[in-house]
């Protein structure tokens, strides 16, 4: 794949300064970034174009963070093989194993600093960002 | 200038604002030293009227002592989950409450962390509705930096600057007056007020019973930040002051 296409990344928190942090973190690294307020959103705009990153917020209204990875993973591929990052404020092991188990690719605990955020997309998406 | 009377009450507030100034106990000392031209007040005075609105990242001291203080303090003692409320009050055209969302973004790591409400409001509808809006003028972003302006705002024309959409749903805003018990109270209690610039034009009886609005609107232990030529112990007994590093506030006890 040509390194001048960017990366697409799919940001979903409810919280709207959050989903800003992520995003103008990530904008400023090159990747091109749209924003979810929950899961049902989140399916919505991935039927409707490629994501090369999800970041997934857990708690979140509608449909939270992990049912929201059961279902996409139930989905065919490539959709369903689109890679997740989930965040949250929850450090307990259960938490992390519960995400795995939904079909999280990697387990952020909040605070997510930009820079790492960056590092993180940029590892999933083979892009040389940050 | 033409002002109507509709316009009275920001007419009123640039007076005092001047009379504060000169230490002028009444209007007619004032005006006496306007007509006389006493240190360039004819200046000063029009200048009060043109220059003297609000800017993005104004009185940054207490921004700075938000982010290293205030809410370090208020999560101390919050119940886990519940969110972070600000409350910007006057917030005129929402200067002051993006200043806030935007302050944390850039400065505070735990941002992604928690629920963070912000809500402006303020008592005159027209403020409120352009503040909705979102549309600055140079003036208003003189304080700043350049890379803030580029990241936050969108270049409407080489005139004006649109606030990004994120960052404009970020803030909610209400109309509100702050001697009315029951506008203030259907605000619900929140973490840090900033109320800055109005009560230093109200009259000792109203000024009291803003200031006993405004501390129901309080959590215990929650701060309220005046601007720097207030001070509410000359207003209310109900406050304690709060010394930090690079601000004085006031909170409402724990108990």
């Amino acid at each position: 794949m040509a390194d001048d296409i960017p990366k697409r990344v799919l940001v979903i928190d409810d919280a709207t300064l959050v989903r800003l942090y992520y995003r103008s973190a990530l904008e400023r690294a090159g990747f091109e970034v749209a924003e979810a307020l929950n899961g049902v959103e989140a399916l919505e705009h991935l039927l409707a174009a490629r994501f090369d990153l999800l970041v997934v917020d857990v708690n979140m209204p509608k449909m939270d963070g992990l049912s929201f990875l059961q279902a996409l993973r139930a989905k065919g591929l490539p959709l369903s093989s689109t890679p997740a990052l989930v965040t949250s404020t929850e450090s307990a092991p259960q938490r992390i194993a519960a995400a795995s188990a939904a079909g999280a690719n990697f387990y952020v605990v909040k605070p997510l600093h930009a820079e790492a955020l960056v590092q993180y997309a940029s590892l999933f998406c083979g892009a040389r960002h940050g | 200038m033409i002002f109507t009377e509709a316009k009275r009450y920001y007419v009123e507030r640039r007076v005092v604002d001047r009379m504060l100034s000169t230490r002028s106990d009444s209007f007619e000392h004032y005006f006496a030293r306007l007509r006389a031209d006493v240190q360039g007040e004819i200046e000063q005075f029009v200048n009060a009227f043109t220059i003297n609105e609000t800017y993005f990242y104004r009185e940054e001291h207490q921004l700075v002592c938000l982010t290293s203080d205030l809410l370090a303090a208020r999560l101390k003692v919050k119940p886990r989950g519940e969110p972070i409320r600000i409350w910007s009050v006057p917030c005129s055209t929402g200067e002051e409450p993006y200043s806030i969302a935007m302050w944390l973004l850039e400065n505070w790591p735990h941002v992604d962390q928690y629920d963070i409400e912000i809500v402006g409001s303020d008592i005159d509808t027209d403020a409120v509705a352009l503040a909705r809006v979102g549309v600055y003028g140079k003036r208003a972003l003189m304080r700043l930096p350049p890379r803030l302006v580029e990241r936050y705002f969108v270049a409407d024309d080489g005139a004006s600057w649109r606030i990004l959409d994120d960052l404009r749903q970020s803030v909610r805003f209400t109309a509100v007056n702050i001697v009315d018990r029951a506008d203030t109270r259907s605000h619900g209690r929140f973490d840090v007020i900033f109320c800055r610039n109005v009560l230093i034009y109200f009259d000792d009886l109203a000024r009291r019973t803003a200031a006993e609005n405004l501390f129901e609107n309080l959590l215990p232990g929650a701060f309220i930040c005046l601007g720097h030529t207030e001070s509410m112990s000359r207003v209310s007994p109900l406050f304690d002051v709060a010394r930090f590093a690079d601000a004085i506030v006031y909170q409402r006890p724990m108990r």
